[in-house]
């Protein structure tokens, strides 16, 4: 049987790179794990919004011609789980036998933009026939899904301030971290609201970054310096549910015998967070009064580390790739095996990404 | 040019009558319609017009925006329970904070939503009031 490992990553800074466009922030994380020995199979392009917010398609292909690179190219889109769509199709085609090494590239321009703007962006993500017609943004999904779980489990704002209290504690310490600073309980619960009782730091700052990741089989020798098999992935998907995650949990659930040590989740708001934790197993309602008891987001997660869209769940990757071969250079987590749960915004479709040190 | 009257067009049962579809195998009600049941798999469904009735379960109001919504921002924002069973998100209108209160009875009316400039095209689509 096949193996599939990760045997090198690479990314960017998340910030607003002004001065780089899509292509030259993609090549810059790329050429970081390519060499002149590097026979690569296929290229996979992780985006979710090029074409609203650079004008432009057939990424992958215009990637491969400027890496010189001559072979199998596509790009993934499903929204902001383009990336653990992308992970998960590398996989299977290294699974198959049919390719040896994919290199997996996520990037994502969204820091160009003003908020109402990128906000259109991101609506897209809602049904096209009446929810993004009718001027809805995500924001307020998330809004009455707080609302309601506060309601439901009886906890006030103060609860969900926990979460990017520690995102931000996190997050402090990774250099590629877009908001790398701490941020107090007080800033958080009166910074701005963004739609009631949903503050800002209830959300993730859209910017730009690019990530790049390469997958080969088990018999491909790199002289890279460390080595993580994908033991396994597994994906589910759910109409939006107010206060559950059902395509979380089911993914989860078809491979809860793993027990990871680590965790990478896609924190787009905190209530999502609170939310994908108790699918996986903390006690609802208390997830983040628990936070001392897990090994969660040490990267500072989408609320520090930043959300460049379809190149998230690239870089949550790159980040257990980096902590289970102890290269990462923040806050370090320990342990042999770690989960990443790549998600779109309202967390209606998941990658479950399992990885174990070699 | 934002407002494009062939995305309007196809769309006006969904954004003006609330036309939803109805399984006729298992009684699933899908919004907006579409012409294939995602519980039972069936194609045997059949449109038909939500009373646009329901109860306001709760709500939210968003101070950010996309283009084209300033002028209706802040924009109140409820998760309804109309009367055939089925809980749709969807802006109200008309509203009093103070009169807003879990499980309101609302009624849907239509709205202007956007425009293409003071002289352009002219989106309308389903806002909810209180009754």
């Amino acid at each position: 049987m096949v193996e599939v490992l990760i045997q090198d990553s690479s990314m960017l800074k998340v910030d607003k790179h002004y001065e780089e466009g899509l292509l030259d922030l993609a090549i810059k994380a790329s050429k970081e794990i390519l060499n002149d020995q590097l026979k690569i199979d296929a290229l996979i392009v992780s985006n979710s919004y090029s074409e609203k917010t650079a004008d432009q398609v057939l990424l992958s292909t215009k990637l491969a011609n400027s890496l010189g690179i001559n072979t199998l190219t596509f790009r993934i889109e499903n929204g902001d789980a383009s990336g653990g769509a992308a992970i998960s199709t590398a996989y299977y085609m290294i699974k198959s036998g049919m390719i040896k090494t994919a290199l997996v590239v996520g990037v994502e321009k969204l820091g160009d933009f003003p908020m109402h703007f990128v906000n259109d962006i991101i609506s897209q993500n809602l049904d096209e026939k009446f929810s993004y017609r009718e001027g809805l943004i995500p924001q307020s999904y998330s809004a009455l899904r707080m609302k309601m779980y506060m309601k439901k489990y009886n906890v006030d704002y103060d609860y969900f301030t926990e979460w990017p209290y520690l995102m931000h504690k996190n997050g402090a310490e990774n250099p590629y971290a877009f908001l790398r600073f701490q941020a107090d309980k007080k800033t958080i619960s009166t910074s701005q609201v963004v739609s009631d009782p949903l503050r800002l730091f209830d959300t993730s700052p859209r910017a730009d970054g690019a990530a790049a990741i390469l997958m080969t089989s088990d018999d491909v020798n790199l002289k890279t310096e460390g080595k993580v098999k994908i033991a396994s992935i597994t994906s589910a998907n759910s109409e939006f549910n107010v206060l559950e995650l059902p395509a979380v949990r089911e993914a989860f659930n078809k491979t809860k015998d793993f027990k990871p040590e680590i965790l990478e989740i896609h924190d787009s708001y905190s209530i999502n967070a609170a939310l994908i934790l108790e699918e996986i197993g903390l006690e609802k309602g208390k997830s983040l009064s628990m936070l001392d008891s897990i090994q969660v987001n040490f990267s500072g997660g989408l609320k520090s580390r930043g959300y460049p869209g379809g190149a998230t769940g690239i870089y949550q990757i790159a980040e257990e790739y980096m902590q289970l071969t102890e290269k990462f250079p923040g806050k370090r987590a320990s342990g042999e095996r770690g989960t990443v749960i790549s998600t779109d915004e309202l967390g209606t479709t998941s990658y479950i990404i399992n990885l174990q040190r070699c | 040019m934002k407002v494009f009257p062939p995305q309007l067009w196809r769309n006006k049962e969904t954004l003006y009558t609330l036309i939803a579809g109805k399984c006729n195998k298992c009684g699933n009600i899908v919004f907006p319609y579409q012409e294939f049941c995602n519980k039972c798999k069936s194609f045997n469904i059949s449109k038909i017009k939500l009373s646009g009735k329901g109860t306001l379960i709760s709500w939210t109001v968003a101070y950010q925006n996309r283009p084209g919504f300033e002028k209706t921002t802040p924009i109140y924002v409820g998760y309804i329970k109309l009367d055939e069973g089925i809980e749709i998100v969807a802006p109200l209108t008309d509203v009093d904070e103070s009169n807003l209160k879990e499980n309101s009875r609302v009624e849907a009316t239509v709205r202007k939503l956007k425009s293409d400039s003071t002289n352009g095209l002219i989106e309308y689509g389903i806002k909810f009031r209180l009754v």
